[in-house]
């Protein structure tokens, strides 16, 4: 029993094979603990975004199954599931004529009947949640009406985050959230997601490139090379590793480090 | 060793050359356009279009030729001018007339023509002075022009609330990203491309059979053509919408409706402004024509005043016209500027 309730989300044996011919994923099979930062690190092309997106059904893989809680994920279960695993966004998701105020909402959506949706009279808990969350994270009050094209990267995000909080998640997924951001606002930006996560018990899903960050942040790091799992396990067993040299070898270019 | 070298040299022959202005197939395709051009413009007389308006030119900078462009406009030209201002009624026919509380900024003419009355006692046709008075408003007819020109803002404007209501969900429908379903995606763009091929000036006249003279026939003839014209613009405009916004909201479960008010209304509002607001500056024009075929408006003003030859009060109307586009225009672009 708890064994199962430990294994909050399971991948198992997950290929993905794209209409074009492309093996995006080959037979990727890890757990994440309930509660954990996992990062999922890999050069661009490895099939982190796949992976991710499998938990929320954006795709379907083409061999295997995702469980969350034991629960494997289909057609029936989509909208349920949906309602319990929110994302985060490399481009943040957000749309930027809208106000902050409104993105906020649309992180409730699931939750509002359609009528009130359309009609703009928002429930008020939603609409409280909304103005906590963002204080939660940072945001000033008057942001609340700015578009949120007005706000920086940073702030983007922090909106980001704070929407995906809207309907109390079970499970983040944050698909390469700091890739846009500088790597300062980047450090920011993952402190602030993972003590989000932590105060409520929420599990993270994090796809990432940068080593660095990865160690720093990561209960468990899932490194994928080309669809395949590489390595699983803790930041410690990582570090120092071949693994670690290849990415950061890798990578080398990409950062912007002297 | 050698292998290696005649490997290697087709590799240097590939030289960087920038890509030129003009390549071959760019200059057979405009070759081919041009003789298009050339055989259409042939078939709708451009060439006799220019030497007529160049005589026309010509003869209006005082060249000796005779133009019949020239001649044509000439005598059209000035018989618009002065503008009819004024309006006179016939006192003896308005009802209730009273002499000590005459409108505002009216007066009194009275004329007098002879006219040639039989004398019952002579029975001879006798010359006889008839003294009709009339009621002048130096400003009569240009407040009738405006009344009517009001009228046609009328029509345009609810033409376009009305194409406004029906583009929606036909949008919707026949947006490829949004629609539930195929049959209802084909339906959507039929119905969108057929009521956009109709001109105004067809459905006016069939409409006005329908409904009758006035108003209500131009406004639904302008209110199906604009929902033809605005049902693509905005189901263009909510397929080419941003999707990463969209997907970040369906993938946390919301759903076809929910994302289009959240995720793509407010990326295509502006744009969505704009067509609006050009449908009701063309709406606007359409009406004028429209009222041609008795649909209401400034344009069965001018109907009637051009055959009856009353030029002066064509010139007044086109005038009118005119200055109300202008006006319309002006509103616009400060809508547009404040929105886009």
């Amino acid at each position: 029993m708890t064994l199962v309730r430990d294994k909050h989300i399971a991948f198992d044996g997950i290929g993905k094979r794209f209409a074009d011919g492309t093996q995006a994923l080959d037979g990727v099979t890890f757990n994440v603990r309930r509660g954990a930062f996992c990062v999922l690190l890999g050069p661009s092309g490895s099939g982190k975004s796949t992976l991710l997106r499998a938990v929320n059904g954006l795709t379907s893989p083409s061999q295997g199954e995702v469980r969350i809680d034991g629960q494997p994920i289909t057609a029936q279960s989509l909208p349920s599931v949906r309602r319990r695993v929110s994302m985060i966004h490399q481009h943040f998701g957000l749309v930027d004529r809208a106000s902050v105020a409104e993105n906020m909402i649309g992180g409730a959506l699931a939750a509002i009947p359609t009528w009130r949706a359309l009609s703009g009279l928002y429930p008020l808990p939603f609409k409280r949640k909304a103005c906590d969350l963002l204080a939660t994270v940072g945001l000033e009050p008057d942001h609340l009406r700015r578009p949120a094209g007005a706000l920086s990267g940073g702030q983007r995000q922090r909106v980001g985050i704070a929407r995906a909080l809207m309907l109390d998640p079970e499970i983040i997924i944050a698909d390469e959230p700091v890739a846009s951001l500088d790597p300062k606002v980047s450090r920011d930006t993952l402190n602030l997601l993972r003590q989000a996560a932590q105060a409520r018990g929420v599990t993270v899903l994090c796809s990432l490139h940068q080593v660095d960050l990865a160690l720093e942040f990561a209960d468990q790091i899932v490194a994928l090379r080309q669809g395949r799992i590489v390595h699983d396990g803790p930041p410690a067993a990582l570090s120092g590793s071949a693994v670690a040299r290849f990415y950061d070898a890798s990578l080398q270019p990409m950062e912007s480090r002297a | 060793m050698t292998s290696a070298v005649s490997s290697s040299v087709p590799r240097a022959q590939k030289t960087w050359t920038y890509p030129p202005l003009i390549r071959p197939q760019t200059l057979l395709i405009a070759l081919a356009l041009l003789g298009f051009l050339l055989a259409t413009g042939r078939d709708v007389e451009m060439g006799r279009m220019v030497r007529m308006t160049g005589e026309a030119i010509w003869a209006t900078a005082g060249g000796k030729v005779d133009s019949q462009v020239a001649r044509g406009l000439g005598r059209i030209g000035p018989s618009l001018f002065p503008l009819q201002m004024s309006e006179r009624q016939e006192i003896s026919r308005i009802e209730g007339f009273d002499r000590s509380h005459l409108p505002w900024l009216s007066h009194l003419e009275v004329v007098e023509t002879p006219i040639q009355v039989l004398n019952p006692d002579t029975l001879r046709m006798e010359s006889r002075p008839e003294r009709v008075e009339y009621l002048v408003k130096p400003l009569g007819y240009l407040g009738h022009v405006a009344v009517k020109l009001w009228e046609t803002l009328e029509i345009a404007l609810w033409g376009t609330v009305l194409a406004i209501l029906l583009s929606a969900p036909l949008a919707f429908f026949s947006a490829a990203n949004l629609t539930p379903s195929r049959i209802a995606y084909v339906a959507a763009r039929g119905t969108v491309s057929f009521l956009r091929a109709i001109p105004e000036l067809v459905s006016a006249l069939f409409l006005v059979l329908a409904y009758g003279f006035g108003p209500i026939a131009g406004v639904l003839a302008l209110a199906l053509h604009a929902a033809g014209f605005l049902g693509k613009f905005y189901a263009e405009d909510i397929e080419n919408a941003d999707p990463k916004p969209q997907e970040a909201l369906v993938a946390i479960g919301a759903n076809r409706l929910k994302v289009l008010r959240f995720a793509i209304l407010p990326q295509v509002l502006p744009q969505y402004i704009a067509y609006t607001l050009y449908v009701l500056d063309r709406n606007f024009r359409m009406a004028t024509v429209i009222g041609l075929v008795g649909a209401g408006g400034i344009g069965q003003e001018l109907k009637g005043r051009f055959d009856m030859y009353n030029y002066h009060h064509v010139g007044t109307i086109l005038a009118g016209i005119f200055l109300a586009v202008f006006v319309i225009d002006q509103f616009a672009a400060r809508l547009r500027r404040r929105f886009l």
